[in-house]
């Protein structure tokens, strides 16, 4: 016999290892069946987030495009009182581009705008209409806003424009007005007087979205700025982007970035959730319809697993017992059980999850299709399109394997306890 | 008998009762038994005679419902179930009359099984079940899963699993009960050489006369008491 000084060290993670992937290859059918309802699931999960979440996306990219980005800086004021003295003093809109322009930032910036927004009137031959009018650089927004690609008559602004206007389709119907007629819009100038400008239609837009077809015109800002004599202020500074997910950060970065005006109460800093309320809540609806359906199917998924788990402790039972004579403490013995019914989860999980990206991205990459169920809508100012462009941010594949993980780990606890807790001397006497 | 200081096991006014319903059922009644260091003890009786608790409780299965159990100088009944657990790993082989060796290894994997609890290097598990397989003329049946071997090769791998990690006591209820004559004659001589040469303590719970004759000490019980114990020489 071998010198009887044997060094010890522990190695009871690998044998426990090594014992529960045996088991699973043993009864490789009732495996591989449950494994395939994980992979069914898993898929399932990445398709549908994938979906929801580049739904949500659109949405988003809608409501802010057509509004004031993802993340906009303006007084705290002007949100409520939309008059032209709540304007950004220009230091403060100088301080902001910057910002958007720093090497923190600038790398997720799709597009930025500024904009002198007024609550006016227009009115012509025909009558007079609540008008909201945007004065804007007209490069800056096309880039910024979808709204120059909504023309469905003449042009959008052009930069060396002057007294044009994009009128939206039905406040032009409102007005009886058509390419090329002149109308007057009425707005409060900054000396607090009501200051009149005659415009020309150059452009007619439709974008869906009521609110907007019939109340907004755009101007280009030099006129604007003859017409309020603003000086070339704006109401507001925009920012739009490459993911929503980015706007906490940008918004915290800009935050920083204009601590003093902000602490002097010159400006505030709003990313789109609060921006547009009605639309955050929208998406955290959805979101929960979601999950509380993926719950649902992964429940009936873990009472499969707990099903196979059990059942595969229950048949060996008498093998733990004799496991626990030879050594084994309880913990260890449920251990065993633990690790089966998690690698199982894991290993099925993260197939799944590849299997729903590559069905995904295979087969809708190009975007989801569902004209047949409905038309394009709108909802608070939001235009929802017929067609769904997938998203999978790696913070959601995370979740999702996180999720999976969760699932076969609790699905397996009680099975585990059930091993950990036998009577030894009961067990050895299991006959299957 | 033996000094505590040399004994493997010691047993002090050990009792076991279950609860069946509302009936009571004593087990194991009342035995202090003390078994010395490199012992080849058997312990016979009728079915129900209290023997196999008896191993159980030696080997911290179950607990005594009163008394105390010793094993190797430690007070088994005062220690946590992680202590008894380990003092097993470290202390104590087992053999089972349904051999119990676990269906996913091969036999090399069930003999070394203890060893990789203790962590013993693979190198030293490897020679330690390679020379006690050549013993037991297991040599060239490493590999193969319990299903693929006979009654009698399942029980020569039990017993190099119970040996093999070197314990102070091999605790074997009823080893050769599904054996043919040649297979336990065979079982058994391995038995006593491996007594004989590394010291290891045997107890056996059996009926089979045949493991009575071999045995040198014979402690008979009836309805879970010591009904005689014999030295022989």
């Amino acid at each position: 016999m071998p010198s009887p000084s044997t060094p010890r060290r522990p190695m009871h993670a690998r044998v426990l290892v090594l014992l529960a992937m045996r088991n699973l290859r043993r009864h490789m059918r009732r495996t591989v069946l449950t494994a395939s309802a994980m992979i069914v699931g898993g898929a399932l999960l990445i398709f549908t987030f994938a979906v929801a979440d580049g739904s949500h996306e659109q949405w988003i990219d809608s409501g802010v495009r057509l509004g004031e980005g993802h993340v906009t800086i303006e007084r705290p004021e002007f949100r409520v009182s939309r008059r032209i003295e709540d304007r950004l003093p220009a230091e403060v809109r100088r301080a902001a581009e910057a910002a958007f322009a720093s090497p923190e930032i600038a790398p997720r910036v799709v597009a930025t705008t500024a904009k002198l927004a007024v609550t006016g009137l227009a009115s012509s031959a025909a009558g007079a209409r609540p008008a909201q009018i945007a004065a804007v650089d007209p490069t800056a927004e096309a880039g910024f806003s979808p709204i120059d690609d909504r023309l469905i008559e003449g042009r959008y602004l052009a930069p060396d424009d002057r007294l044009a206007a994009y009128v939206g389709a039905e406040l032009v119907d409102s007005l009886d007005l058509r390419l090329g007629s002149r109308f007057v819009v009425q707005a409060q100038d900054a000396e607090r007087e009501i200051a009149g400008q005659l415009l020309r239609v150059v452009g007619i837009f439709r974008t869906g979205v009521p609110e907007v077809d019939q109340t907004l015109v755009h101007i280009p800002l030099a006129t604007a700025d003859e017409w309020l004599g603003s000086a070339g202020d704006v109401t507001n500074v925009g920012v739009v982007l490459d993911t929503s997910a980015a706007t906490a950060g940008v918004a915290a970065r800009v935050e920083s970035a204009l601590d003093g005006p902000i602490s002097r109460g010159d400006a505030r800093v709003l990313g789109w959730r609060e921006a547009n309320p009605a639309l955050a809540a929208a998406v955290a609806i959805d979101d929960f319809g979601n999950y509380l359906t993926q719950g649902f199917i992964f429940t009936i998924i873990a009472f499969g697993i707990v099903n196979t788990v059990l059942m595969s402790v229950l048949h060996r039972r008498r093998e733990f017992g004799v496991l626990r004579a030879l050594g084994l403490t309880p913990g260890q013995t449920g251990t065993i059980v633990l690790i089966e019914g998690l690698t199982l989860t894991a290993a099925s999980g993260f197939i799944g999850v590849g299997l729903g990206l590559a069905i995904t991205w295979h087969f809708f990459g190009d975007g989801l299709d569902i004209s047949a169920l409905m038309d394009e809508m709108t909802f608070s100012g939001v235009v929802i399109e017929p067609i769904i462009q997938p998203l999978m941010r790696t913070a959601r594949l995370v979740q999702v394997l996180l999720f999976i993980l969760f699932i076969g780990a609790a699905a397996s606890v009680y099975p585990a306890l059930r091993a950990a807790r036998l009577d030894v001397t009961e067990a050895m006497k299991f006959d299957r | 008998m033996t000094d505590t200081e040399t004994a493997a096991v010691r047993t002090d006014g050990v009792w076991k009762i279950f609860h069946q319903e509302a009936e009571e059922v004593q087990a194991v009644r009342d035995v202090s038994l003390t078994v010395g260091r490199g012992e080849f003890t058997a312990l016979a009786g009728p079915s129900g005679s209290g023997k196999t608790t008896l191993l159980n409780l030696i080997g911290g299965l179950t607990r005594p419902s009163e008394g105390r159990v010793e094993v190797a100088g430690r007070d088994v009944t005062a220690m946590s179930n992680r202590d008894v657990a380990q003092l097993r790993l470290d202390q104590v082989g087992f053999v089972f009359q349904a051999y119990n060796l676990l269906p996913v290894l091969t036999a090399l994997e069930n003999a070394e099984f203890p060893m990789l609890l203790q962590g013993v290097p693979a190198d030293e598990r490897r020679a330690r079940v390679r020379e006690l397989f050549g013993r037991t003329g297991m040599t060239g049946l490493e590999d193969r899963r319990p299903g693929k071997l006979s009654g009698g090769q399942q029980q020569r791998v039990a017993v190099v699993r119970a040996v093999a990690s070197r314990p102070a006591l091999v605790l074997a209820d009823e080893p050769t009960a599904n054996l043919d004559s040649a297979a336990s004659a065979a079982l058994l001589d391995v038995m006593a050489d491996l007594n004989r040469e590394l010291g290891v303590t045997f107890v056996f719970a059996t009926h089979d006369a045949r493991v009575m004759e071999r045995s040198r000490r014979l402690v008979r019980m009836v309805d879970g008491r010591i009904d005689s114990d014999e030295t022989r020489t």
